[in-house]
């Protein structure tokens, strides 16, 4: 009888303990050092009693599987003026908890230009945005700290553009993730390296793998041409004492992305006076005064500050002077 | 068959009575022996066969063989033999075979293809492989000498 209520109990262990680990659908697999036991058991009778009887248990550990899968997070390239983060997962698919060592390769065949690495971070608050002074930084090829099975690193590669590089130009850099423990073709073992000191093995990713992110050079160029039209006293055009000259400065900003403090200043010529009240910005009338327009004017010179322009558009500042 | 043992076994808790149930001890007329063998494809000459090893680095995905071996030692007859095979939480049926299963923790068996998991809204589904919960394999009788062996296919989880 003792037996018997032995047997209950066993049974209703198993049951509950398979039911609830049924329910954990783990991607990356039962987890490494689990001890898996098969028993079976028979009940027969020879005519007397039935007769209960277990076979032995064969048991073993679950493996140690490397596996990593890197992936860019950047939905397109990045525009690139002189700085960029670039933004990766590093999600550990094995089944075991990994450090990855993380190196950054910007040198990606087929590229027109190569930024430099600066440094790596890792998402420490976990917003997917790379924060300054909050995340924290790893050098480009140090090891992060242990990543649990199913679990991601958000992996930030701070980046900054060569000089000399011409707008629309692109770029990738790799990231490299590779299993703490080792790398190798998949079926390589690493002998008690496992969790737990179950050994090791390098899984289908190779225990290691890599993701590119895309850069694009993103430059803005201003040109600026400058232009004049005289009317003198009498209807003509004679750059005459009297006659009105109209200067126009037209500011073109070409590429991509945008310029920025951009502020077109011209001097008034000697032998002129300035035409106080002249000074327009795409023909609307600016006050001399240095106030809340973006216009300043005196008899030494005329100054618009326009600050932040995106690439693709035209400005264009006149003013007027008196030949004396 | 189990449900109905665990019933019995309940009874006799209860009534402390002597059911015609017995624990097999000095000389068990059969004797179970269990082994377990991970599938391996070997590439030779180019051609890749699989083969069975002994379960060393094994990892999630593999493939396994839980093989039990049965043999009658007397010289009579061995009736209404039934063995039952609770799976590993940790594998996964891969595929049917000639025996019932259970999705419920063992209280009811059946043939797979019969069986029905009730979901939270009251409502059935057909059974899935990853539902098995014990595998039973009814011989009947066995012969006296006779011995053979059962085995299923899972995979870890």
């Amino acid at each position: 009888m003792k037996y018997a209520a032995i047997r209950i109990s066993a049974l209703c262990g198993t049951t509950i303990a398979s039911l609830a680990l049924a329910s954990q659908a783990l991607a990356a697999g039962i987890p490494a050092g689990t001890l898996i036991e098969n028993t079976a058991s028979a009940s027969y009778n020879t005519g007397g009693p039935t007769q209960v009887i277990d076979s032995n248990t064969v048991s073993f550990r679950v493996a140690e599987l490397l596996d990593v899968a890197v992936a860019s997070q950047d939905a397109s390239a990045l525009p690139i003026t002189s700085t960029a983060v670039l933004t990766f997962s590093v999600t550990n698919t094995g089944n075991g908890p990994e450090p990855f060592v993380l190196t950054a390769d910007p040198a990606v065949s087929g590229n027109d230009f190569d930024v430099t690495v600066d440094s790596l971070a890792i998402d420490s608050n976990n917003n997917g945005v790379y924060d300054p002074g909050v995340d924290a930084l790893l050098a480009n090829g140090g090891t992060s700290a242990i990543v649990a099975p199913d679990q991601a690193l958000t992996v930030f590669v701070l980046v900054t553009a060569p000089g000399g590089t011409a707008d629309g130009q692109s770029s990738q850099v790799r990231l490299l993730a590779e299993a703490g423990t080792g790398t190798g073709a998949p079926g390589t073992l690493f002998a008690g390296a496992g969790e737990g000191g179950v050994d090791a093995v390098a899984g289908s990713s190779g225990a290691d793998d890599d993701g590119v992110g895309a850069l694009i050079s993103s430059l803005a160029t201003v040109s600026l041409v400058k232009s004049a039209v005289i009317a003198d006293p009498f209807g003509g055009t004679q750059p005459v004492p009297g006659a009105i000259v109209t200067f126009t400065l037209q500011a073109t900003v070409t590429g991509s992305g945008s310029v920025d403090d951009l502020q077109i200043t011209d001097t008034i010529p000697t032998s002129t006076s300035y035409a106080p009240g002249t000074l327009t910005l795409n023909s609307a009338g600016l006050t001399d005064a240095a106030d809340t327009d973006s216009g300043t004017a005196s008899a030494s010179g005329i100054a618009v500050t326009l600050g932040s322009v995106a690439a693709g558009t035209t400005h264009s500042v006149t003013f007027q002077v008196e030949i004396d | 068959m189990l449900n109905r043992i665990l019933v019995v076994l309940s009874l006799v808790l209860v009534t402390q009575l002597a059911v015609p149930m017995a624990r097999a001890q000095d000389k068990p007329a059969v004797v179970l022996a269990g082994d377990v063998m991970v599938e391996r494809s070997v590439e030779e000459n180019g051609t890749t066969r699989t083969v069975l090893e002994a379960p060393t680095n094994v990892i999630p995905g593999d493939r396994l063989v839980f093989t039990t071996r049965y043999t009658n030692t007397l010289a009579e007859l061995v009736e209404d033999f039934v063995i039952t095979n609770p799976l590993p939480a940790a594998v996964v049926l891969l595929q049917d075979g000639d025996f019932d299963v259970s999705v419920d923790g063992g209280k009811t068996f059946g043939r797979f293809a019969t069986m029905s998991v009730k979901l939270e809204d009251g409502a059935d589904r057909p059974a899935e492989l990853a539902d098995v919960t014990h595998i039973r394999w009814t011989l009947a009788r066995l012969a006296p000498g006779e011995q053979g062996q059962v085995r299923y296919f899972a995979a870890i989880r």
